[in-house]
C-alpha cells in the first residue's frame, strides 16, 4: 500500500527532538535521589541531600546507607533490597522516617548497574496504603464498558482521575495520524479554562519524549518552578556516562517543557500514558494553577486507571472495527455477487455502482480499462481522469494508491477538489493501465487550535525556537483541500475485494480461452467446408466428366456402357448428397435451438420409418428399449440419431441378420443414449478422427457416404451441451453413446 | 524387370478412371492396388497380407491425398521415415487444389503433386505422363532393391 506523504508540516520545531530528555543529569527537588553500587554502597547523589537529610552529597559518596538515612531506616530499606526483587519499573519501598524527623516514600529501582534509591517528601507519617484505592478501580472498571464511545470512557476516566488527584483540570488527549493532540473529554474546576476540543500541535510533545511516554506511563511535575537538583558526581561511576533517568519518578524535565507550562498558567502537571495496541494512542493530561504533590500510591492508582482505560479504548476501537470490516465485507459480497452474472466485466462493474460507493463512502468512482472510462457520481471530469491514471501509472507500482488530500501529491487536482480531495486507486490489471478509481469530497473542516501553531514557524531565529509559544488563546483554522481520511479497515478490505475481481477477471479469462478453443474449431470447421467443396465436390464432377467421355468412345460393350452409366448416376447423387450435407452442416452453427419436451420413444421410431428405403429387402432386427422424455430440439435432434442410426444400417450392410439397438440411462444431470449394432465396426485407433468432417473410415466402395453424418451428430449433442464417443472393434459391431443435459442453458 | 507402381486410392471411380488411364498409356509395368493408407504401408513394409510378397520397392508411389483410415501425408511420412522406403518416388494424386495440402506435401517430401484435371483427356494424359516419366524415363534411386516379378 501506498500513502500519499503528508504535506510538509509548518510546525516544526526539530531542535526540541534533539534534546537528551533521558539523561537530564538532576532531579526535581521535591525528593532525593541515591544510587548503591551492587555492594550497596551510595556512588552517586542528588546534590540536595544535604537540604533532605542533613547530609553533603559529597561527604554521601563512599558511604553506607546508615551514615545518610540513619540505622533503622537503612536497615528496613536494606531488608526490602535483600529480597532482590528490584526491576527496572520503580517499586515501592518503604516509607521511612529519617534521624531528622522528615517522612519519605521511597521507590527502588535498578538501572545501569545500580539501584536508583528515591526518596520523595510526603506529608503523611505512616506507610502507604493502597487499600482505599481498589474500590475506585473496581468502580472505575465496572463504568468503563458501559459507556457508549471512547469519548465517553475518556471522560469518565478524567473525571476519577480528577476525583483521585484534585487537580484542577484533566483532560484526555489523542493524538491524531500526524502526531497532533486532540482533547476529547476534559472534567475541570471553574479555575482553570477549558480546552475540550482544541488541538495540540504534534511538536507540543517531541519524538523522544512520546517514546519515553511508550515506556514509562506516568510522569510528574510537582512545580514548574522549582530549580533542578544535580546529581554528584554527575555521571554513572560504573558505566562514565550521564545517568539514563527513563524510569526515575523524580527525574527533571526539560527546561523548554517547564516555560511551556508557566506560559499555560500551570504549575503541576501529571501525563498518564494511554497505550493501545503498543502504540502511544494519547495521555491523560492533569494540569493544576498551583504546585501540587501527588503521593506515590495515588499515582498508581492513577496508571492502573490509565491501563484500564487503555485497554477499554483498545477493545472498544477493535469491535468497531470489526463490525466496521463486517458490514465492508458485507457489501463486497454483493458486489462482487453482482459482478459474475454478465459477461461484460466493466458493464457488471457499472451495475453495482451504488455499491461500490458505499463500500469506499465515497462521493463518485470511475473504471478505466483501455479507452473505456465510466464515472459514477461525483467524480472528476474524463480528460482529468485521464491526466490523473497516467500520473498512478508513473507514480505508483502497488496494490493500493490512497490520500485524504490528493492535490497535495499531485497538485493538479486542485481544479476539482471538491469532488475528489480524497482518492483511492486500484489497479485492477497487472499490466495495463486499468484502475478502479474512488473519490471522496472535500471535507472543509475547521481546528482549534491552542494557541496558533504557526507561530513556531521557521522565520524565527533558532533562540526563539526553542522558546516554546506563549499563547494558548484558541486559534481557528480552517482546513481545505482534505477529505475523510481512508480507514484501514477500507484498505484492507479494498485489497481483499482486489483479489476477487483478478479472480474474477482470472475465470473470465479462462471461459475466453474456452470460447477460443470453440472459435478455433468452427474455424476448422469452415476451413473443411470450404475444403471440401474444394476436394470433395470436385471428385464427382470429375468421375461424371470421365465416365461420359468414356461413354461417348463407341468401342466399349454394352455392359461396361451401363456400367459407367450407373457410376454417372452415382456421382451426381453423391455430389447432391454432399451439398445437402454441407448446407445442413453450416446451417447447424447458426441457427438457433428450439428446446422443447420430445419423446425419444416417438423421434427414435420415426427415423427407423424414414429409413425403410435404405434398408430394403435387408432383415434388421430393432431392439428399442424404453426411451425417456429429454429437453432437446426435436429437428436436430431428429437429424443426430437419424445419422446415426443410418450408420448403423450402413455398417450392418454386411450381415446376414442386421441387430440394432437403441437404449437410454437416465443419470443425475443427463441422459446417455447407446445406438448398438453388430456390424464391421472399426479399429479404436481412428476413433478421434470418427466425428470429424469429412473423414471416412471405410473404403467408398464398401460403405457409401459424404462423411458429414457423424460431424453432424457431434455437431448437434454439442449443442447441447453433451458429448459423443463410440465404442468398438474391427468385425465386433460398433457403439456410439450420446449425452444430452437434463437442464439445458439456454 | 519392370518395377510395379502402387496405387493407393480408395474411390471406385477414380480407381477405374486411373486404371484406363494407365493401360491407355502402355505402360507395361503392373499395378498393384492399395485401397487405404494402412493397405499401402502394409505392401510398402511386406506387413500383413503382403508378409511374403517378392522383396522390393515399387517404381512409384501413385498416392491419393484423402484416405480413410490413414490419410495420404500419414503415408508419405511413414515412407519417408522409414529406411529402406526413405527415396521411393512418392507422387501425390489428389483432387485438393488447397495450398496447406501442397505445402505439407512437400515438406513431408513429396516428389511430385498432381491435380487430378476434371477434363477425362487431360486426365488420362496426365497419368499417363506420370507413369511414363516415373516408371520408365526416371532412374530410380541407387541401393533400391530390383524389383523381380513373381512367377506366375
Amino acid at each position: 500500500m501506498i500513502q500519499a506523504p503528508p504535506a510538509p508540516s509548518p510546525f516544526d520545531l526539530s531542535s526540541c527532538d534533539k534534546e537528551p530528555i533521558r539523561f537530564p543529569g538532576s532531579i526535581q527537588p521535591h525528593g532525593f535521589l541515591l544510587c548503591l553500587s551492587p555492594a550497596r554502597r551510595i556512588v552517586q547523589a542528588s546534590d540536595n541531600l544535604a537540604a533532605h537529610a542533613g547530609v553533603a552529597a559529597t561527604a554521601a559518596i563512599g558511604g553506607t546507607l546508615e551514615a545518610v538515612i540513619g540505622a533503622a531506616a537503612a536497615e528496613m530499606l536494606l531488608a526490602e533490597l535483600d529480597q532482590d526483587r528490584l526491576g527496572e519499573r520503580p517499586a515501592y519501598l518503604a516509607t521511612v522516617q529519617l534521624p531528622n524527623d522528615s517522612w519519605f516514600d521511597v521507590l527502588g529501582h535498578a538501572f545501569d548497574g545500580l539501584v536508583l534509591l528515591e526518596f520523595e517528601t510526603i506529608a503523611r507519617t505512616a506507610a502507604a496504603t493502597f487499600r482505599d484505592l481498589f474500590p475506585l478501580v473496581g468502580e472505575f472498571m465496572q463504568q468503563l464498558p458501559a459507556a457508549p464511545s471512547v469519548e465517553a470512557m475518556s471522560q469518565t476516566a478524567a473525571r476519577q482521575i480528577r476525583k483521585l488527584t484534585g487537580f484542577g483540570r484533566v483532560m484526555v488527549y489523542q493524538f491524531d495520524r500526524d502526531g497532533h493532540g486532540h482533547v476529547i473529554a476534559e472534567s475541570r474546576d471553574a479555575d482553570h479554562p477549558s480546552y475540550l476540543g482544541q488541538r495540540f500541535p504534534g511538536t507540543d510533545i517531541p519524538r523522544q519524549a512520546r517514546e519515553l511516554y511508550t515506556i514509562n506511563r506516568i510522569r510528574l511535575i510537582q512545580d514548574a518552578n522549582y530549580t533542578p537538583s544535580r546529581l554528584v558526581p554527575e555521571t554513572n561511576p560504573l558505566t562514565g556516562k550521564p545517568n539514563d533517568l527513563s524510569f526515575a519518578a523524580l527525574r527533571s524535565v526539560s527546561p523548554i517543557h517547564l516555560q511551556y507550562m508557566r506560559n499555560m498558567d500551570t504549575l503541576a502537571s501529571m501525563s498518564v500514558s494511554i497505550i493501545v495496541k503498543g502504540q502511544l494512542w494519547g495521555l491523560i493530561s492533569c494540569h493544576h494553577a498551583a504546585p501540587r504533590p501527588l503521593e506515590f500510591d495515588k499515582r498508581s492508582a492513577c496508571e492502573q486507571l490509565g491501563q484500564v482505560l487503555s485497554l477499554c479504548i483498545e477493545s472498544r476501537e477493535d469491535a468497531d472495527d470489526l463490525q466496521f470490516r463486517l458490514d465492508l465485507r458485507r457489501i463486497m459480497v454483493s458486489m462482487l455477487a453482482g459482478l459474475t452474472h454478465g459477461a461484460d466485466f466493466i458493464d457488471n462493474m457499472s451495475q453495482v455502482f451504488p455499491e461500490l460507493l458505499r463500500f469506499a463512502r465515497a462521493g463518485g468512482a470511475a473504471i478505466v480499462v483501455d479507452d473505456r472510462l465510466i464515472r459514477f457520481g461525483n467524480a472528476p471530469d474524463e480528460a482529468q481522469i485521464r491526466a490523473l491514471v497516467d500520473w498512478l501509472g508513473v507514480n505508483s507500482h502497488d496494490d493500493l494508491f490512497h490520500t485524504d488530500h490528493l492535490s497535495a501529491a499531485y497538485p493538479p487536482a486542485a481544479e476539482y477538489v471538491s469532488n475528489a480531495s480524497g482518492l483511492l486507486a486500484m489497479p485492477i490489471s497487472r499490466i495495463h493501465k486499468h484502475y478502479l478509481l474512488w473519490f471522496r469530497p472535500e471535507v472543509v473542516h475547521t481546528i482549534d487550535w491552542a494557541g496558533n501553531p504557526h507561530e513556531k514557524d521557521g522565520a524565527q531565529n533558532l533562540r526563539a525556537q526553542l522558546t516554546p509559544r506563549t499563547s494558548f488563546a484558541s486559534w481557528r483554522e480552517t482546513i481545505h483541500g482534505t477529505s475523510v481520511p481512508w480507514r484501514s479497515g477500507e484498505l484492507e478490505l479494498a485489497i481483499e475485494f482486489r483479489s476477487a475481481l483478478l479472480g474474477i477477471a482470472l475465470e473470465r479469462a479462462e471461459q475466453m480461452a474456452e470460447l477460443a478453443d470453440e472459435l478455433g474449431r468452427a474455424n476448422k470447421e469452415l476451413e473443411a467446408f470450404s475444403y471440401s467443396v474444394s476436394h470433395d465436390l470436385r471428385a464427382p464432377l470429375r468421375h461424371i466428366v470421365g465416365f461420359s467421355n468414356l461413354l461417348m468412345e463407341s468401342d466399349s460393350d454394352p455392359q461396361t456402357r451401363q456400367r459407367f452409366l450407373a457410376n454417372i448416376k452415382d456421382s451426381a447423387r453423391l455430389a447432391g448428397k454432399l451439398v445437402d450435407d454441407l448446407l445442413s452442416f453450416s446451417q447447424m452453427g447458426r441457427a438457433a435451438l428450439r428446446p422443447v419436451a420430445v419423446d425419444m420413444a416417438d423421434l427414435v421410431q420415426g427415423c427407423i420409418d424414414k429409413l425403410a428405403g435404405e434398408v430394403g429387402e435387408r432383415k434388421v432386427e430393432w431392439r428399442i428399449g424404453e426411451l425417456p422424455v429429454i429437453q432437446a430440439d426435436p429437428t436436430f435432434l431428429q437429424l443426430a440419431v437419424y445419422n446415426l442410426l443410418a450408420n448403423a444400417v450402413k455398417f450392418t450392410g454386411q450381415q446376414e441378420l442386421a441387430i440394432i439397438s437403441v437404449d437410454a440411462s437416465v443419470m443425475d444431470t443427463q441422459t446417455v443414449f447407446r445406438v448398438a449394432d453388430n456390424g464391421a465396426g472399426f479399429n479404436m485407433d481412428y476413433v478421434h478422427k470418427l466425428f470429424g468432417v469429412f473423414q471416412r473410415l471405410h473404403r467408398m466402395e464398401d460403405f457409401q457416404g459424404t462423411g458429414i453424418g457423424l460431424a453432424n451428430v457431434r455437431r448437434i449433442v454439442e449443442r447441447h451441451g453433451g458429448r459423443v464417443w463410440a465404442e468398438s472393434a474391427p468385425g465386433e459391431g460398433a457403439t456410439f453413446y450420446f449425452s444430452i443435459p437434463n437442464e439445458l442453458d439456454s | 524387370m519392370l518395377k510395379p507402381i502402387l496405387l493407393v486410392e480408395d474411390n471406385p471411380h477414380d480407381l477405374e478412371l486411373t486404371l484406363i488411364a494407365l493401360s491407355r498409356s502402355q505402360l507395361a509395368n503392373e499395378v498393384i492396388i492399395a485401397r487405404d493408407g494402412a493397405e499401402a504401408l502394409d505392401y510398402l513394409t511386406c506387413r500383413g497380407p503382403y508378409a511374403k510378397r517378392q522383396a522390393g520397392n515399387p517404381a512409384v508411389v501413385l498416392l491419393d491425398l484423402k484416405l480413410p483410415k490413414v490419410d495420404g501425408l500419414e503415408v508419405l511420412k511413414s515412407i519417408r521415415s522409414t529406411d529402406g522406403l526413405k527415396s521411393t518416388p512418392v507422387v501425390m494424386l489428389t483432387s485438393s487444389k488447397e495450398e496447406q495440402d501442397l505445402l505439407r506435401s512437400y515438406e513431408l517430401g513429396v516428389n511430385a503433386y498432381v491435380v487430378k484435371p476434371v477434363d477425362f483427356t487431360e486426365f488420362v494424359r496426365a497419368i499417363a505422363d506420370l507413369g511414363i516419366f516415373w516408371a520408365v524415363l526416371n532412374e530410380p534411386p541407387p541401393g533400391s532393391a530390383r524389383y523381380v516379378r513373381p512367377p506366375k
